[in-house]
């Protein structure tokens, strides 16, 4: 399987192929906001967006920067996403709403399921493809190329594929922009460089 | 012959503590959805369908009576084999011990339980996750990483869901009604139901062949349906293109019909779309709620007790029908040789899926 390009998300910056691509240097604690403002990407829905949702977005739309997407049909790119705390920033919200303030927002219970970043993805994006998400302890890349290979098909060689966590510790996305090739290894060294 | 074959492992419903027993609640056309009161954010009164006898600790407590009946019908060499994993299904997990992670503990439970060699798979993708998680146990057995895979799914009853689902206004205030004119939404369900595909027949029970499977996105809307069902329809054509059968084939369609105006009005144009409107179908949301999770499992156990018994299901909740598009909707129970069956599912996140099963014949 190769890696057709690998970007890496957290506080401090964004990496597109091994290229420094945002950096964070304000003093804004909303710096993903900023991270959207830089892409020139015309998208109000993100503002209504849950952290894990804009933090897929922030990686497919700067993996855009390398990679001309509009080359693929609608259908030909597989999404699959995986993290270990599911939907918790959106699931700590509702429940701290309902517990704690009295009240119950749609607005954030619509984002209480991890698979709703993909449903972001596939709008913004118009892909059609497989979708799927694991919930794994771990970043383990051996078990999701194992599950990722399974989807590939004839008319589908492509797969976005996301690990994304947003939790009170940390906020970070890695994902790649992978392609179904039987001849070359996956480059562990070249993903090892962004762990 | 890769036959893939597929069989019930166990089925804990609000309407049956085991495989029987559900079977025989559903041929009665019994339905577990009852009116609890004040259970709502506010206490309003609603109809939700829950397992009485578990109590505390519901979510691990269901899911070792699962285990339990799963254990008297799987045998314990395949599932001690190293060539067996499990799978789940769930959106929520153990969602009433939040903000505790509540899918950390499943793996370790169930190894500990099933005495497996292999940690569980666990899969989240919203109202799809069951179908998903079928789909994915057939390709990690055409892949060869392992002869049998069994899949569970599993959701409870939750305030955290209840109260989302309410806020949402997709709470119906009365007994479901899928594709019924005055259908005004879903009643919330649980289950905790196991599914297990193999190379080979496992045991004596019923089998029954998994011929294909896919996903697709609607990339449209994150809570609500596409319109003309974009995703379901391309899923099902995918679906049956991997099975390599015609559309017509298909005798019975099982369909995710949650008795929400969106949902079954979307189903319709995309069975209309598929030439699908003479094709008999039901949902069976009305006899468990929307289990979730579990929906997909559960329900596709159904179809194997359809295919079992040649006997299709009445459409609970349907007096008069409330969508744009034909469809020929299960009236009551009635005897049918069924061959091939589609199941279908949609989900929150714009996630549609599908698989197509088929009756074993002698060359099978």
């Amino acid at each position: 399987m190769k890696i057709k390009a690998i970007c890496k998300i957290d506080s401090n910056e964004i990496i597109v192929n091994e290229q420094v691509v945002y950096y964070n240097n304000s003093s804004s604690t909303d710096w993903k906001k900023i991270a959207y403002q830089q892409l020139n990407f015309d998208y109000p829905k993100f503002h209504k967006m849950d952290n894990l949702s804009k933090l897929a977005v922030l990686g497919v739309k700067y993996i855009e920067q390398a990679v001309d997407f509009s080359s693929f049909k609608d259908d030909e790119i597989n999404m699959i996403f995986a993290n270990k705390n599911s939907s918790y920033c959106s699931d700590i919200k509702h429940y701290t709403n309902y517990t704690k303030n009295n009240l119950v927002s749609p607005a954030d219970f619509v984002y209480t399921l991890p698979n709703i970043l993909i449903g972001e993805i596939a709008i913004m994006q118009k892909w059609y493809g497989e979708n799927n998400f694991f919930i794994h302890d771990n970043f383990d890349m051996n078990f999701f190329l194992n599950q990722i290979n399974l989807y590939f098909c004839e008319n589908s060689k492509y797969c976005i594929f996301g690990w994304i966590e947003s939790n009170e510790e940390e906020e970070k996305a890695i994902i790649l922009f992978l392609e179904q090739d039987n001849k070359s290894n996956f480059d562990f060294n070249r993903l090892n460089n962004y762990l | 012959m890769n036959n893939i074959y597929i069989t019930s492992g166990s089925c804990i419903t609000p309407i049956g503590n085991n495989i029987s027993s559900t079977k025989n609640a559903l041929k009665n056309n019994l339905s577990g959805i009852k009116l609890h009161q004040e259970i709502g954010f506010n206490s309003e009164d609603f109809y939700v369908s829950k397992i009485d006898k578990i109590t505390d600790n519901r979510f691990f407590s269901l899911l070792n009576l699962s285990c339990i009946e799963l254990k008297n019908n799987c045998p314990s060499n395949i599932l001690n084999s190293e060539k067996t994993i499990v799978l789940v299904s769930s959106t929520k997990g153990d969602i009433n011990n939040f903000p505790t992670n509540p899918f950390e503990k499943i793996g370790p439970f169930l190894i500990k339980n099933l005495k497996l060699k292999n940690d569980p798979i666990i899969i989240s993708n919203a109202c799809i996750s069951g179908v998903v998680a079928i789909n994915h146990a057939a390709k990690l057995i055409k892949s060869n990483q392992f002869d049998h895979v069994i899949v569970f799914g599993i959701d409870i009853v939750s305030d955290f869901v209840l109260y989302g689902f309410q806020s949402l206004f997709a709470l119906s205030n009365e007994i479901t009604k899928p594709f019924d004119k005055n259908r005004n939404g879903i009643n919330l369900g649980e289950a905790c139901c196991s599914i297990i595909l193999s190379k080979e027949k496992i045991n004596q029970k019923y089998h029954a062949l998994y011929l294909g499977g896919s996903s697709s996105n609607d990339a449209n809307h994150i809570s609500g349906p596409s319109r003309t069902g974009e995703g379901l329809y391309r899923s099902i054509i995918k679906t049956i293109s991997i099975a390599k059968i015609n559309i017509s084939d298909i005798d019975y369609i099982s369909a995710h019909g949650t008795g929400t105006i969106y949902n079954d009005e979307m189903e319709s144009n995309a069975f209309d779309r598929l030439q699908l409107s003479d094709k008999d179908i039901n949902s069976l949301k009305g006899y468990f709620g929307h289990t979730l999770g579990a929906a997909g499992i559960l329900e596709t156990i159904v179809c194997l007790f359809s295919m079992e018994e040649k006997l299709l299901f009445k459409s609970l909740g349907l007096e008069n029908i409330g969508v744009s598009k034909p469809l020929k909707i299960i009236p009551n129970n009635f005897s049918k040789d069924i061959n091939y069956v589609l199941k279908t599912a949609s989900g929150f996140g714009g996630g549609n899926a599908s698989l197509l099963l088929k009756t074993l014949n002698n060359e099978n």
